[in-house]
């Protein structure tokens, strides 16, 4: 087990090189993080190449991205080019809002994802089942910029049109000792991912109980005259559940990008709007930066989720 | 047991991600220096303890967050605009586009003595019993240290021009400011003012006296002290700043009690904020937004002043021989545009009050100079008018036949060339649509005109990542500029053969690539003197030439359009300032 991990660790060093170094070029190329000065008149020619030289941009590419690395594997993700600020902090600054969004988020998408699955398996083919398999598809194929626009103009503005109660708009944290205040704020950001969310783990749920439900053991179990809860939760969706605890752990360091759009259109300040905002002024140390926390996430959760399978399932063995 | 102990390792690690997100709160509240800023505790305080008084709030929201508050360090306009509010200058531009005092008593003149004959020395008067927030005076001191600040090579301000022109300031009394240039510096009034492509805030000596680095000081992000009608309370990262009156502002008492700045990076959301009354204005709305924000009339209001900043298609003119020697691009720009009647063809077959009256809803207008809506815009001169056949019939004049394929050839250089050519500018949705309105109407004259769109961030690429501008990479291209609130503010660079990029001046800034031996003393002519108006004839003689010889199509001029709600009394609106610049006057019906 031990040397298992040893070795994945190793390897998922290298991955995660290579992944830094695919990004930088990325980055690199897709913005000159000196392109917004280009029409600035107030900045002579000189102060441009001064400018270029300080940021170190004048130098090859590869030197450039040494440089970054050696910062990083230090530990200090350098300054954005912009703010001047410490990459760290404002990554701080902003993850902590993108994880209440986004756990929030996911814990209500697994509780109702779960509730919507079993009925789903349960009562299959019913006019319930077609019910929620219909929506699944819909929100499936949902754009989220669709759902969170049209969710803000009926639950925003037309509601005050309406004289009913009414959601905010920008899903900013106004009050944030006030626990009322930051609900409702969330409220309308959060349901938009769920919408999403809901719709993927829930057709994955109702597949997986479908799957066990008909398994052997679970005849045996009716056989012995088990009612149908006790086969249900004790029996198939313990089973059902095990592929779903996989891909919850995948997807968890998913959830520290943030959601782009949904920050976007909420003006939530979180760590997918920090991403997007600087990533279209080529501010590379602050996209690389988060993109080395969040595929840093990616390869320890692979790992630890490799592990917790030996737990779950006694036929993997990691050696 | 190992299932039971694999949910328990599960939610560990929710819980592990779930108290750093907990433990991080304290991240987002960093600003808690500003916090404690003495305006900001005691601003409630007036509201519990007069209840007669009406505690004043407004709240507007701003596409981006600045990236500091002091623009000596960004070139980002939300910066520039937050130093309006809290970090003010010498003087400013008002809705006019006059120069006005700010902290100054006067503008100095050759009549008041504050114009040397020489015009090397500038001496400003600044207002009697001027304070910082925080109440210490605000003295002719500060205006020598941010002088010294921005010059010191220990700190990395954007740019030091004019600043490094400067060789001495003299203090002779707290009011007394005595500034001697090195040489002429005709556009003085853009040093120690605050304003668009501009960046003159005076900076606290007692506060910064003695560090180095301001572009990474804590002050700039936390500052703890303001000049301007504001003082920051609070500002957290990507959500919001709180602006709270400063008391020891010097003009008249702000109206409002406290500003609200909310960050909202799509207009879509700022419309519904706007609808809901969670804003009460928003000043990044585009041309395109027009019709929209339009139809919300009365609850929504709009407001469209066309600015300095225009809309332009250009050509590239490079040439790898150069002229004189001078001015050598690495290629050759597209062989007909070489030819003025080329140019003016182009000029005229492209119907541009049309899609001013259909994509900009008629809101602006088309200029003849880059100076458009300006004191120094030249009046004789008009924008042609859309005319299909004089396009042709100059084509023609110019060699270029009509093919069987619709489109002319004819010879350039002895060689035959058709008129099909590349066009580079953003995605820009706007800009998207009036290229295709612009291909469709050169269609009708025979020239293909073939529009390429990437994003900015490639587009305005300098020269050593290979942006298409600075290697000439293109045929043809527009984009947005504006040259203010000095008229030759970066004109220089744009239009002299000095500034041609290339490979032995990769750092030049004539992205037209043009190097005419006759423009370039018209424009030194503009700088050769401090008198406005020698100046402004000097800058007639450049618009008539540049006009003339069909070098840029004005396509339009930019308009900024503002949204804000019935309850909103904005003041009046800038012409180069946007609406910062007088915030004190803002209030609340």
């Amino acid at each position: 087990m031990w040397a298992y991990i040893a070795r994945r660790s190793i390897q998922a060093l290298f991955t995660l090189l290579i992944i830094t170094v695919l990004c930088f070029i990325l980055t690199r190329l897709s913005a000159d993080p000196l392109a917004q000065y280009a029409t600035n008149p107030n900045m002579s020619a000189a102060d441009k190449e001064a400018l270029r030289e300080r940021l170190g941009l004048n130098q090859p590419m590869p030197v450039q991205y040494l440089k970054w690395l050696g910062l990083a594997v230090h530990g200090d993700l350098g300054n954005s080019f912009f703010s001047k600020q410490p990459v760290s902090l404002m990554i701080s600054q902003r993850l902590p809002n993108t994880l209440k969004l986004m756990l929030t988020y996911e814990v209500v998408t697994i509780v109702i994802s779960l509730l919507l699955g079993i009925i789903s398996a349960v009562r299959q083919y019913s006019i319930l089942d077609n019910v929620i398999t219909t929506f699944s598809f819909i929100g499936f194929s949902m754009p989220i910029f669709f759902i969170a626009l049209g969710a803000m103009l009926i639950f925003a503005v037309k509601f005050k049109e309406w004289g009913f109660p009414y959601l905010p708009t920008g899903a900013d944290i106004w009050d944030q000792k006030d626990p009322t205040q930051y609900i409702k704020h969330m409220i309308l950001p959060v349901s938009c991912l769920v919408i999403i969310g809901t719709a993927g783990y829930a057709r994955f749920v109702r597949t997986s109980i479908l799957e066990v439900l008909g398994q052997d053991y679970i005849r045996t179990a009716r056989a012995k005259g088990l009612s149908n809860r006790v086969v249900l939760y004790k029996h198939a969706l313990r089973n059902a559940a095990l592929p779903l605890v996989t891909i919850i752990g995948l997807d968890i360091p998913g959830l520290l990008g943030g959601a782009l759009v949904t920050e976007s259109v909420y003006a939530w300040p979180g760590m997918g709007r920090l991403f997007w905002e600087y990533a279209q002024r080529g501010d590379f140390p602050v996209v690389l930066g988060i993109l080395l926390i969040i595929s840093s996430a990616v390869v320890i959760f692979t790992i630890i989720t490799d592990v917790v399978y030996t737990f779950v399932d006694p036929r993997i063995r990691l050696n | 047991m190992k299932k039971n102990l694999s949910v328990l390792l599960s939610l560990v690690v929710l819980a592990s991600i779930l108290l750093a997100a907990c433990g991080g709160t304290k991240a987002t509240e960093a600003p808690a220096v500003a916090t404690e800023a003495p305006a900001a505790t005691e601003a409630p305080a007036v509201a519990t303890e007069a209840p007669a008084a009406v505690f004043k709030t407004a709240t507007g929201a701003w596409s981006q967050e600045p990236d500091n508050i002091i623009p000596y360090f960004t070139q980002m306009s939300y910066a520039i605009w937050i130093a309006q509010l809290t970090m003010v200058g010498l003087g400013e531009w008002d809705d006019q586009g006059n120069f006005v005092t700010e902290l100054g008593a006067e503008v100095p003149s050759a009549d008041n003595g504050g114009v040397s004959a020489d015009g090397l020395t500038i001496t400003w008067k600044l207002k009697p019993g001027l304070k910082w927030s925080d109440g210490e005076p605000l003295t002719s001191a500060d205006v020598k240290f941010t002088w010294e600040a921005v010059v010191n090579p220990a700190n990395a301000p954007l740019s030091r021009v004019g600043y490094e022109k400067i060789v001495s300031i003299d203090t002779p009394d707290d009011t007394t400011a005595v500034i001697k240039f090195s040489e002429l510096y005709p556009p003085w009034q853009t040093l120690f003012t605050q304003g668009p492509n501009n960046s003159g805030s005076l900076l606290p000596k007692h506060i910064l006296d003695g560090k180095t680095a301001l572009e990474s000081d804590p002050f700039i992000h936390q500052p703890t002290v303001a000049s301007g009608p504001f003082v920051i309370s609070e500002w957290v990262a990507g959500d919001h700043m709180t602006l709270v009156r400063n008391d020891n502002f010097y003009g008249s008492r702000p109206n409002l009690d406290q500003v609200n700045i909310k960050f909202v990076p799509t207009p879509e959301t700022a419309l519904a904020a706007l609808q809901t009354g969670d804003i009460d204005w928003y000043p990044d709305f585009s041309e395109s937004d027009i019709t929209t924000v339009g139809a919300l009339e009365p609850a929504i209001h709009l407001k469209v002043v066309p600015g300095a900043d225009f809309e332009h298609y250009f050509f590239n003119e490079g040439t790898t021989a150069g002229v004189d020697g001078k001015g050598k691009a690495d290629v050759n720009g597209f062989c007909p545009f070489k030819d003025v009647r080329v140019r003016k063809a182009i000029t005229l077959g492209i119907d541009r009050q049309a899609f001013v009256d259909s994509l900009l809803a008629g809101k602006t207008t088309i200029p003849a100079t880059q100076w458009p809506n300006s004191s120094w815009s030249n009046s004789n001169l008009t924008p042609d008018a859309y005319d299909a056949a004089a396009a042709g019939a100059l084509l023609d004049e110019a060699g270029y036949k009509l093919g069987a394929d619709g489109i002319r050839s004819g010879p350039c250089d002895g060689k035959e060339t058709k008129l099909s050519f590349n066009f580079d500018t953003t995605d820009k949705q706007i800009r998207v649509d009036i290229a295709l309105a612009v291909q469709s109407d050169l269609a009708k004259i025979g020239v293909e005109f073939k529009p390429n769109h990437t994003p900015g961030g490639t587009f305005f690429a300098g020269y050593t990542d290979s942006g298409i501008m600075p290697t000439g990479k293109y045929d043809m291209a527009g984009y947005t500029t504006g040259f203010y609130p000095d008229p030759m503010t970066g004109v220089m660079d744009s239009y002299s053969c000095a500034t041609v990029p290339s490979a032995a001046n990769p750092s030049g800034a004539n992205n037209y690539l043009i190097c005419d031996p006759q423009l370039d003393p018209l424009l030194a002519a503009v700088n050769a003197s401090a008198d406005p108006a020698v100046r402004k004839t000097a800058l007639d003689a450049v618009q008539k030439y540049i006009f003339d010889q069909y070098y840029v199509i004005m396509m339009y001029s930019r308009a900024n359009v503002y949204g804000y709600v019935d309850r909103f009394v904005p003041a009046a609106f800038g012409f180069y300032s946007n609406m910062n610049w007088n915030a004190e006057l803002w209030d609340v019906k």
